[in-house]
């Protein structure tokens, strides 16, 4: 089998033969059916997505093929032989290998001890030698660039996911299934990803990618299979398919992937912001003297290559981050020397980019989570003693609102689904009817429906007079959302242009640092400009880590 | 009904060690029967007893309540024995000064100086917590051995030590008026020791539960305890919080060291025995909730008491007591396998309560 198809060329499809079948799939939770009757036919040597939305079933379709979990009922075949796979030795047996979403290495050992670990070469003493050079070659052989000697802690993540798939390269693996790999990685670790994904095709093998982000799928995969409440949704083509198409299965009705927004009705000033200056984590300067301004009823977007001063900017106006030099102006008042609920008080608003670290309290509840900022002001507070039918009275009207699920006000917040915990933080975000609002990244890690809820909720606040500041480094929302775009670099505003006048490649180059006088930008930089382009931001951070949440002390 | 399912990891820890100890007395050639039965009489088995227990359980109480107010906030207050020092130490200089007011008034100004003498000491590691980071685990710690060694100070040749001492390391009487009234009737037990104390303690745990539940700064408290940075993000000033939760813990442990002194009418040099250390199991047994820490607190002093009878009619060494101290708290510090145990016998919905 030799395979002479372009590692960077859209494969071709090189036989219809399916290697891998999953037939009449069947696995209930006690009275949740998380699959009912899935097929799924991957064919030989293609790049096969499995999308759908948080808990359509992609993951206990993807752990039953692994044998982490056993169906209800339903065959597995596996190139035309029917194998039974009780556990994941029985499927590592069957070729199948699993990129799981949290890695599983030993960070104080080299990449080649992680990769050989459990069939290291040798006798009683391992050979190291024979694993750094095995270890090379497989990374040579497959495009995998890491130093086999390197010790794991020390890499960055996007390559830790390497020596993950260099470990079940390793074991012979010939199906691959990666879980949501790009939910971890920066937009140029996602491209080199798929170059990878590609190369690996290429040189013979098959390549199961779940997700739920449309770009990706449109960009990689073959094939689609569609999943939707635990059920098949479609199979599709991916080159004969939209990403609206994929979107209408994934949903189950007609989804709005672009926003449809009226003409701006632009009111007074309500945020300037005027030669501000802040430190980072590491006191350096990451803010280095921005001027903006966000009106009544525009939203004004922050486009920018991650790490470019755009979380500092969200926590310098929020007051969670001292100012060193500037002025921050909220409705005409200078508070940037306020803390934070001084700001709230004056009707400042903030959705924070993680919602887990910082935007809930996970083991409070729903109904404490949506009265977090005001938990002290009447009428949650009176007289020094808390509300709680205002209290609750509040969390059922907001959860009625938002269709918030479940509908159940006592629930912890950790419970919930990423989309749902969003929706609890906007809706609270949105409640005490605040002037300006900073959204930063609003929509990170969640699926289409959920995303499409939020984009709608910031461009009805607008349409009611609300000043936006979005920060997202998503472009595609940028520009859906945006009344102007505000392109940040090095800690600075290059450019603000109106968003109909905006031109997305001159976007991307200011985004990577290239100006109109400052003659081009480098390759590199064009190239991450690209990247940013192409693809989501790196998903939502791994879940906080294990624990008690309740014993968890302030750091 | 959640409540319920709270308490069930402890009471089965309590059954688990309950067994295991009888594993212990039988290897050691005992009959674990008659231990647990002179033990149970002699905690619970007359008018005395009952007092006894309750006057041992009183000071874990009050201190595991400190132990647990600044667990909320995200803070290990493992100091609190010094805060315990403080306020005994305090209550006394103010009943000893004051000799010649009336009761009432007396009282309430002591027990005033006890919660703010224990709660200044608490919040003195709460404030360096929040200035500078350091390390509460330390600094609460070493406040401790500060307040203690203090004690010894005043009590052996400094202010506190009265003129006719004899070099008895105590401080002069608590005037008599400053008791607390004495609330087991004589004929049920004469000069039965058991005082208002009880009542005091109850209204603490009512304090300690309104604050954390139903009011703002209790929600403040929590939150900065469960998730700092979303705290901050809903503009709860954390520093200042942490500080308060300290103060108000060290509150608790003042009133905790008072109480003892109360009983004894006399503060005696090194008169506690580790209250504030046995307290943080009384918290950890309680789950930190209001009930739990005073149901914990009357096991533990039961234990304690009863311990002394079943030395003496049993024969069997009071250290039999520290290790089933040990073995509760190490079975509610094992609640994985407690679950699992629940699991294995079927009782799915137990275990997933005890969760």
């Amino acid at each position: 089998m030799t395979a002479l198809v372009s590692p960077t060329a859209p494969a071709t499809i090189p036989s219809a033969t399916p290697y891998l079948q999953m037939r009449g799939i069947t696995k209930a939770f006690g009275t949740l059916l998380a699959n009912d009757h899935v097929d799924l036919t991957v064919r030989d040597r293609e790049i096969h997505a499995v999308v759908g939305e948080n808990g359509a079933g992609k993951t206990t379709l993807m752990n039953i093929l692994y044998g982490l979990i056993h169906p209800d009922s339903g065959d597995i075949v596996i190139d035309g032989s029917p194998v039974r796979i009780r556990g994941p030795r029985d499927a590592i047996a069957a070729g199948i290998g699993m990129v799981h979403q949290h890695f599983q290495l030993v960070p104080v050992m080299t990449v080649a001890e992680n990769v050989v670990l459990g069939q290291e070469p040798g006798g009683v003493v391992i050979d190291r030698r024979a694993a750094v050079r095995q270890v090379g070659e497989l990374s040579e052989r497959f495009g995998l660039v890491v130093d086999p000697t390197a010790r794991v802690e020390t890499l960055p993540v996007g390559v830790q996911q390497r020596v993950e798939l260099l470990k079940i390269l390793y074991r012979g693996s010939r199906l691959l299934v990666f879980d949501e790999p790009t939910a971890v990685l920066t937009p140029q670790e996602t491209d080199e990803l798929f170059e990878i994904l590609r190369g690996l095709v290429a040189g013979g093998k098959t390549v199961i990618l779940i997700t739920h982000k449309l770009n990706e799928v449109m960009a990689i995969s073959e094939r689609v299979t569609v999943l939707r409440q635990g059920r098949n949704a479609g199979e599709l083509e991916t080159a004969k398919t939209s990403p609206a198409e994929i979107a209408r299965a994934m949903v189950g009705r007609e989804v709005l992937l672009r926003v449809e927004r009226d003409e701006p009705h632009i009111g007074e000033e309500r945020l300037r912001l005027d030669g501000l200056k802040a430190n980072s984590d590491r006191q350096l300067p990451a803010l280095d003297g921005i001027d903006l301004t966000v009106r009544s009823g525009e939203i004004v977007g922050i486009a920018g290559v991650s790490g470019n001063g755009q979380l500092e900017l969200a926590e310098v106006i929020a007051g969670l981050r001292p100012v060193t030099d500037g002025h921050v102006f909220l409705g005409g008042e200078d508070v940037a020397h306020q803390a934070t609920a001084e700001r709230r008080v004056h009707g400042l608003a903030y959705i924070p980019e993680d919602r887990q670290a910082r935007g809930l309290v996970l083991p409070f509840d729903v109904k404490d989570n949506l009265i977090l900022g005001s938990q002290s002001r009447p009428p949650f507070a009176q007289r020094g003693q808390r509300n709680s039918e205002a209290v609750e009275e509040r969390a059922r009207e907001l959860i009625r609102r938002y269709d918030i699920r479940p509908p159940d006000p006592e629930a912890p917040a950790e419970s919930l689904s990423g989309g749902n915990q969003q929706k609890v933080v906007v809706a609270r975000e949105l409640a005490e009817n605040p002037k300006v609002l900073v959204a930063a990244e609003p929509a990170r890690g969640l699926d289409v429906g959920a995303t499409e809820f939020i984009h709608r909720q910031l461009i009805e606040q607008r349409d009611h007079g609300l000043a936006i500041l979005l920060i997202s480094s998503e472009l595609d929302e940028i520009f859906s959302l945006s009344d102007s775009i505000a392109v940040i670099y090095r800690g600075r505003i290059v450019e603000v242009v109106p968003s109909a006048a905006a031109d997305r490649e001159r976007i991307g180059l200011l985004m990577a640092g290239g100006t109109i006088e400052g003659g081009t930008p480098s390759a590199s930089q064009v190239a991450q400009a690209a990247a940013s382009l192409a693809t989501e931001p790196p998903g939502t951070p791994p879940p906080r880590e294990a624990g008690s949440p309740g014993q968890a002390g302030p750091q | 009904m959640r409540m319920l399912a709270a308490g069930i990891t402890p009471v089965l820890a309590v059954v688990l060690a309950i067994i295991v100890g009888g594993i212990v007395v039988l290897a050691s050639g005992s009959n674990p029967i008659t231990a647990y039965e002179s033990m149970l009489v002699g905690a619970v088995g007359s008018p005395f007893d009952i007092s006894e227990t309750f006057i041992s359980s009183i000071p874990l109480i009050l201190a595991a309540y400190a132990v647990s107010f600044a667990f909320r906030s995200g803070l290990f207050n493992i100091g609190a024995e010094g805060q315990l020092y403080m306020g005994a130490i305090a209550a006394t200089w103010v009943a000893t000064t004051l000799s010649d007011w009336p009761g009432l008034p007396l009282i309430i100004v002591c027990i005033v100086a006890a919660m703010a003498a224990g709660g200044a000491w608490a919040g003195i590691a709460g404030w360096l917590k929040a200035k500078t980071g350091a390390h509460e685990v330390i600094t609460t710690m070493m406040l401790s051995y500060v307040a203690i060694d203090i004690s010894h100070w005043l009590l052996e040749a400094g202010p506190m030590t009265p003129a006719n001492a004899f070099g008895t390391p105590e401080s002069g009487p608590i005037p008599p008026q400053a008791a607390f009234p004495v609330i087991l009737p004589s004929w049920i037990l004469p000069n039965a020791r058991l005082n208002a104390s009880l009542f005091l303690t109850i209204l603490a745990g009512l304090v300690f539960a309104w604050i954390l539940w139903r009011t703002p700064l209790g929600y403040e408290i929590r939150a900065v305890g469960l998730n700092a940075k979303a705290a901050a993000y809903g503009g709860i000033n954390v520093a200042r919080r942490l500080v308060i939760a300290m103060v108000i813990a060290g509150a608790f442990a003042g009133l905790a060291g008072m109480v003892p002194v109360w009983v004894q009418m006399r503060l005696y040099d090194s008169f506690s025995p580790g209250y504030g250390y046995e307290a943080i199991a009384v918290a950890l047994v309680g789950k930190n909730s209001a009930v739990g820490i005073f149901l914990a607190g009357l096991l533990y002093g039961a234990m304690i008491h009863g311990a002394v009878a079943m030395q003496a009619n049993a024969n069997i060494s009071g250290f039999l007591v520290q290790i089933l101290q040990a073995l509760v708290l190490f079975f509610v510090g094992a609640e994985v396998l407690i679950r699992w145990f629940l699991r294995r016998g079927g009782f799915r919905a137990l275990a997933e309560a005890a969760s």
